[in-house]
């Protein structure tokens, strides 16, 4: 098959505009959040999941590689198209099939916005909790590709506590059902291993998501410290005086400066670090809890603590936290975000790491993280047109989540493995366990058809992985 | 060679990797009488018609069990306490008793984790964390019993279920065997991680089927300083669900919210003289908030427990269904099914049992955990034929996100909205040639 034929083919299925190849179109689709760029050889755009199998069913038999795309919005190279091929956007595939609120539930589309949904059923007192900074962009399949998180996750989980089924088309162009509205489902669970599979396994077209009723009280406090180590060790304080708040972030003083500057979100310039604490529920309990958290506050030192006075206050403090990579973003040509986890307990050491690392490697490193849940951010600023800078941020993040493994963390705790840090991989997984993921890739995608390259160690694919290198029939044509 | 010899060979050789005390073999027959006043119910269908039993005391002997089990082509049946991952199953081949893996992998109170090996058990394991007025979220019958790799395994839960998820939403991390013996994990000891794939995920309520659960991790809860159950009594199951759509729609967050059917409230009391369907609302806090619960729940409250009584009631809740009674032990034993459905179908699910019913064998002997969708329906192994009727009527009548899990007769999962040749090959990924069970599955 000749590529013009594959262009007429994927026309013939979505339409004559749902299909880009030119250089300067495909160049939009090239990049996500992180830093890695490929380009795809086409972009076509279904409408529906019965679109999707056909483009699969056509795909499959030339070995052309599929990569799936939401917003594009993600940190870990996860919709980078890295061998080329075809990439599936889904921003038409964007409606929300069904809102039961009996049952608090929605089915969507993969590419409805993740605030769109919480935006629609607002009138019903419900809302999505799964709030990625991303919010205002990133889409529901993104966030079930990547099991994604967000502040709020400290009390509510990450995605995949927020999923109950999923409709999926596998590499052999079958379109199956996993799970559905019921909380639990008999049988393996495979809606809970597909969610943050990172598109290797099969291609989301539709999601089952929990709703949450509003909360009855929010309190918000800013506890306002001098130095960043008393604002740490007040995250374990918090929770061993028996508060899970329903989110717990802190920011340091350089990026308070460097938000404030952007965003005017009340944030103090002259503090070592302030903690955004968020309780929410009973009115009776939020009350109880907002004083316990502001007494152990004061007791680890804290300047100041207060307390958002309306929703437009709270509003505020919340814009300047989910805006703060866009605000570091104006300071440098290119910053770096890391996603290591600890222990809570750990975060006064990894920030004093952090610390040294930067002094070692002459980077500047803003801190703004879930501190909660111990989901560390470190953003390294650099240019990344300079090669050696590029590297000394690459050695630099992975001393930092070299630390983090020892100490009992993780790689990643909501932006998933991606390309970024498939080679990381080997350092927190033995050969067995990754064989055994391995095994379970090769019983649902044994080519690699869908998303090569993405999530095992470039070792590993080059012995086991069968996908194509780069796609030669698209590449002859020099598409 | 005989098959004697086999047996001893293989004896032989699960004795070189584990030790001679910790491989049994069993010469006794099938079945063996069991009192009628033990609440083990499961005791009964669970006396291993296998010979060898083995405790291994590591994740690699366990391996070497496995890969053991592949060269010789003979099966193995991971066990927690008897009934844990082997109710569903007849036990075959050699029996791999978990209850030697009870070691503290890591605990850390100020950072509300724990990891352990699967053989501890859930009493266990809330006594340590108790001691720093922590929990375990999940509350299994029989707590002194179940081992934490047969909750996982059997995807166990109580009434917590309600207030703090399944136990697939705390669990973080596991080590595990594959059928195939490879020794491997997924997750880790942090509460938030999205390194690899979610292992957990797919062995959570496996029934032991692709691997076996060697240890894990988890979340801890801070336990509550304070806690008032409020019982709420009505004629029918429809008053009941009203109520139950009341709590939900309420500011109220509760710990436990279940539904208690007649059937099982006159087993649970035998002084009852008048039938019931009873709510059940535990709430925990602070005096104003449970004087905020007493409000918002309002006069259909008709008696309040705390203390010593409230948690005998929730002990029998939680126990069950191996808290009801055994009249015998053999053919008329207890089964029971676990029906999943979206809450809006649970007055639905409960109509069909209600067809269904018999008198003696099939009653409505059922606790909906009716906040989040589900019904646990205890039967009479020889009513059977009737469960199955029930789940052909929940799949005609109902929606299709119904789903069933029985352990009892047939199949474990008779019922599911999840694509079967998936779930085949992930089983023929992980346990290729079938040395662990399965074959009841689907």
């Amino acid at each position: 098959m000749r590529s013009s034929a594959l262009i007429h083919n994927l026309r013939a299925i979505s339409g004559r505009d749902a299909v880009l190849y030119r250089a300067e179109d495909l160049m939009l689709y090239e990049y996500d959040g992180g830093v890695r760029k490929h380009r795809p050889d086409a972009v076509v755009f279904p409408q529906t999941a019965d679109q999707v199998a056909r483009i699969v069913k056509l795909a499959a038999p030339l070995g052309v590689p599929l990569v799936p795309r939401g917003a594009g919005t993600g940190l870990s190279g996860g919709a980078i198209p890295v061998a080329g091929g075809i990439m599936i956007a889904f921003s038409r595939m964007n409606r929300i099939l069904e809102v039961d609120a009996e049952n608090m539930r929605a089915v969507v589309q993969p590419g409805v916005v993740n605030q769109t949904l919480s935006d629609s059923v607002a009138h019903l007192g419900l809302y999505f909790a799964p709030d990625p900074s991303s919010q205002k962009a990133c889409t529901i399949g993104g966030n079930v590709a990547e099991n994604s998180g967000g502040p709020h996750t400290l009390m509510y989980g990450v995605t995949v506590n927020h999923v109950t089924g999923l409709e999926v088309v596998l590499p052999n162009g079958d379109i199956v059902n996993f799970g559905g509205k019921a909380t639990d489902s008999a049988g393996y669970d495979l809606t809970g291993f597909f969610v943050g599979s990172e598109g290797t396994l099969g291609i989301v077209t539709a999601i089952t998501v929990k709703l949450l009723r509003r909360p009855e009280r929010i309190a918000t406090l800013l506890g306002i410290f001098e130095t960043i180590d008393d604002g740490a060790e007040t995250v374990s304080a918090i929770t061993a005086a028996g508060i899970t708040p329903a989110a717990l972030e802190m920011l340091d003083g350089w990026t308070l400066q460097t938000v404030e500057a952007f965003c005017h979100a009340g944030y103090p310039l002259d503090a070592g670090a302030v903690l955004l604490i968020e309780l929410d529920g009973l009115a009776e309990l939020v009350e109880e809890q907002a004083e316990v958290a502001r007494e152990v506050c004061l007791q680890q030192r804290a300047r100041e603590v207060r307390r958002a006075k309306d929703e437009t206050e709270r509003a505020l403090l919340w814009k300047g936290r989910k805006n703060a990579f866009g605000a570091l973003g104006r300071v440098s040509p290119s910053y770096y975000s890391q996603d290591g986890v600890v222990p809570r307990t750990k975060i006064p050491a990894v920030l004093q790491l952090i610390g040294e690392v930067s002094k070692k490697y002459g980077l500047r490193i803003g801190n703004v993280f879930h501190a909660g849940d111990g989901n560390l951010h470190p953003l390294i600023l650099f240019d990344i047109r300079d090669p050696k800078q590029l590297q000394m941020v690459q050695d630099a993040s992975r001393e930092i989540l070299q630390y983090c493994i020892n100490v009992g963390g993780s790689i990643t705790g909501e932006h998933g493995i991606g390309i970024e840090k498939r080679d990381l991989m080997p350092l927190l997984f033995s050969d067995d366990d990754l064989s055994v993921m391995q095994s379970l890739h090769d019983a649902f995608n044994p080519t690699s058809l869908l998303n090569p390259q993405k999530v095992f160690p470039t070792t590993r694919m080059c012995m086991e992985t069968r996908g194509p290198a780069a796609h030669p029939v698209l590449a002859q044509e020099g598409m | 060679m005989s098959a004697t010899e086999v047996s001893l060979d293989l004896v032989r050789e699960l004795r070189a990797i584990c030790g001679e005390e910790y491989v049994t073999e069993r010469t006794s027959p099938a079945h063996q009488p069991i009192a009628e006043d033990t609440v083990d119910l499961d005791k009964s269908a669970l006396r291993p018609s296998s010979s060898i039993s083995v405790a291994p005391g590591c994740s690699e002997e366990v391996a070497a069990i496995l890969r053991l089990a592949n060269d010789r082509a003979f099966g193995v049946t991971p066990v927690g306490w008897a009934a844990d991952t082997l109710g569903p199953f007849g036990p075959t081949g050699v029996l791999l008793h978990i209850n030697r893996l009870t070691h503290v992998e890591h605990y850390d109170h100020a950072d509300l984790t724990v990891g352990v090996g699967a053989g501890m058990t859930v009493a266990q394991l809330n006594t340590m964390v108790g001691a720093d007025k922590l929990m375990f979220a999940c509350d299994p019958p029989l707590p002194k019993r179940a081992t934490i790799g047969g909750v996982l395994a059997a995807a166990k839960q109580g009434p917590l279920r309600h207030g703090y998820g399944a136990v697939r939403d705390f669990c973080i991390g596991m080590r595990f065997v594959t059928g195939d013996g490879r020794k491997a994990k997924g997750g880790g000891r942090v509460v938030k991680n999205v390194a690899g794939y979610d292992l957990m995920k797919l062995l959570i309520g496996s029934y032991g089927t692709l691997a076996v659960i060697t240890s894990a991790s988890f979340k801890l809860f801070p336990a509550p300083r304070q806690t008032r159950t409020f019982l709420a009594e009505f004629a029918t199951w429809q008053g009941a669900l009203k109520f139950r759509d009341l709590v939900l729609r309420s500011p109220l967050s509760p710990m436990c919210l279940e539904l208690v059917s007649p059937g099982l409230r006159k087993l649970m009391r035998p002084e009852v003289t008048h039938d019931a369907w009873v709510i059940c609302v535990r709430g925990s806090g602070s005096d104003a908030v449970l004087a905020r619960y007493r409000r918002e729940l309002g006069s259909a409250v008709t008696r309040e427990l705390d203390g010593d009584d409230e948690a005998k009631m929730w002990r029998a809740i939680e126990d069950f269904p191996r808290s009801l009674p055994i009249r015998s032990f053999t053919a008329d034993r207890w089964c029971y099914a676990i029906i999943n459905v979206p809450i809006s179908e649970v007055g639905a699910a409960i109509r069909v049992l209600e067809e269904f019913a018999t008198p003696d064998g099939m009653g409505l002997i059922t606790i909906g955990r009716v906040g989040v969708g589900v019904l646990l329906v205890a039967y009479r192994a020889s009513a059977a034929d009737m469960m199955a009727k029930v789940v052909e009527a929940i799949a005609r009548q109902i929606s299709r996100d119904c789903s069933i899990r029985q352990h009892g007769p047939g199949k474990v999962f008779p019922l599911t909205p999840t694509h079967l040749p998936s779930m085949r090959a992930v089983k023929r990924a992980l346990d290729p040639n079938n040395v662990l069970p399965g074959k009841e599955l689907f």
